[in-house]
């Protein structure tokens, strides 16, 4: 690089660095609002979710002032990288290769995996019996990473947002759909659109697979240690006053 | 700087880069043979024939190219007469989708820009052909086209390119060309500069090339213009 475009970036970053440190007072907290009942807007227009509910919760906990926001799948961990944003709850499942790049706070769920497919259609869940079937899936999740490994002879079809695939299971232009098991039930299945498709094949979980990982966590940039320790005991104070399971019980009925 | 992860995906890129070239040359290919003949239409003294057009390129050009093919690809899945109707194994491939919505498009935008070149047409050169008594075909073949397509050079080579660079749509709805490819790497790899500035280039190389060709185009034929004007 050149000098002149290196000066050029130079002040671009100390105009940007300038604008953020004004708004730098609140810990900004990003998630995916495509993927209910975790993360979704209402039509009012305001974030819901159970990840939202316990992200607040968390941070009010600790008395952290928090601004949790929408923001985009796919700019979500490269942005948490770069600083952009301090800390990402979106059912982000810990795994080996997000722990190299990422720090996380304590696993406070363990998401099972399930497939969802129409009513009445059957699947051989083997390499050989998914070949040639159309998978939707959610671009790089766990579940991309999975289906990418074990069905390599499925069509994968892969979508920037949580719910396309669900558009395309219902349009019939997709044969299977995997994610995360309460997502399908409580995001999909439970609609009026989600009438006619059921769950198939395996449970799956982390045990399974290396792609699903350890269980779903905050994730925090890895210099940030003194955040993911407030976390940790926003999420210790929950789990010690029922709050936690009083969350569980509000979305999921367990 | 992470240029590596580039190196290793170049194959995706090389193959990103084959989708783009046929999205675009296939949608600007089909929308100019359809242009034309609209085009006249457009300025027919039928009102019959005129009126559809203008309705046409009205719609198409006064939405978003995006809503378009959102309403092609997600809007008409949702209609069961659709999925059960024999076009639905067509309707459900993002491709053919994608070729529907930017046809439509481009063919608006080309429509309007032919039918202005056929407008600045000078009268006496439609004259003369009358009184040469050529018939209204020959006349539209021989004079009324390549006159049309010639003053509309400069104009229509924007809307190639314009075309060109709107092909990156056909990555909302699963389709890797050069725009997928490089959101796909920032999935996988967690870098965002990298694969976004690599696409960039592949476009503005693409462009380059489009532009030399239109000037190649207008050395050719539109060269008479040149000397009227200077």
């Amino acid at each position: 690089m050149n000098k002149t475009v290196k000066s050029l970036l130079a002040a671009t970053m100390i105009a940007l660095i300038t604008t953020a440190s004004h708004a730098a007072d609140k810990i900004k907290i990003a998630t995916d609002a495509t993927f209910p009942p975790f993360e979704s807007i209402d039509s009012s227009g305001k974030l819901v979710g159970y990840d939202v509910e316990l992200m607040q919760a968390v941070c009010d906990a600790v008395k952290l002032d928090c601004d949790i926001f929408n923001a985009a799948w796919d700019g979500m961990i490269p942005g948490l990288i770069d600083g952009k944003y301090d800390a990402l709850i979106s059912q982000l499942t810990v795994t080996e290769k997000r722990r190299q790049i990422l720090a996380f706070s304590d696993i406070y769920d363990h998401p099972i995996f399930r497939f969802v497919a129409k009513r009445g259609a059957s699947f051989e869940f083997t390499p050989e019996g998914l070949a040639g079937k159309t998978i939707a899936v959610q671009t790089g999740t766990p579940m991309d990473a999975y289906i990418t490994s074990h069905y390599p002879k499925a069509i994968i079809k892969r979508y920037d947002t949580g719910s396309s695939p669900y558009l395309e299971l219902t349009a019939g232009r997709a044969d299977l759909h995997i994610s995360y098991q309460a997502q399908i039930i409580h995001g999909f299945l439970n609609s009026d659109s989600g009438k006619g498709f059921e769950l198939v094949g395996p449970e799956l979980t982390g045990k399974d697979a290396k792609e699903f990982g350890e269980g779903v966590a905050v994730a925090v940039n890895k210099k940030n240690s003194e955040l993911i320790s407030q976390i940790n005991k926003g999420l210790a104070t929950l789990r010690g006053n029922g709050q936690l399971a009083a969350l569980n019980k509000k979305y999921f009925g367990e | 700087m992470n240029w590596d992860i580039i190196v290793e995906n170049l194959g995706l890129y090389a193959a990103g880069a084959k989708l783009t070239l046929l999205l675009t040359v296939v949608s600007l290919a089909l929308s100019f043979f359809i242009a034309v003949p609209l085009a006249l239409a457009r300025n027919s003294p039928s009102p019959l024939l005129r009126y559809p057009v203008f309705v046409y390129t009205l719609i198409f050009r006064g939405t978003p190219l995006l809503v378009q093919l959102f309403l092609i690809y997600f809007g008409l899945a949702q209609f069961e007469l659709v999925r059960t109707s024999i076009v639905w194994p067509w309707l459900s491939s993002p491709l053919v989708c994608v070729l529907i919505a930017f046809v439509m498009n481009t063919t608006a935008y080309s429509t309007e820009i032919f039918a202005g070149g056929l407008r600045h047409i000078p009268f006496g050169e439609v004259e003369a052909a009358r009184a040469y008594g050529m018939s209204p075909l020959t006349r539209a073949r021989r004079i009324l086209i390549p006159a049309m397509l010639t003053r509309s050079l400069p104009l229509y080579g924007n809307e190639t390119i314009m075309m060109l660079q709107a092909t990156s749509l056909a990555s909302t709805v699963t389709l890797l060309e050069i725009t997928g490819v490089a959101r796909n790497i920032t999935l996988t790899y967690y870098v965002q500069f990298e694969p976004y500035a690599t696409a960039a280039m592949i476009y503005l190389v693409f462009t380059f090339i489009l532009v030399g060709l239109f000037q190649l185009v207008e050395r050719r034929w539109a060269g008479y213009l040149e000397h009227r004007v200077g």
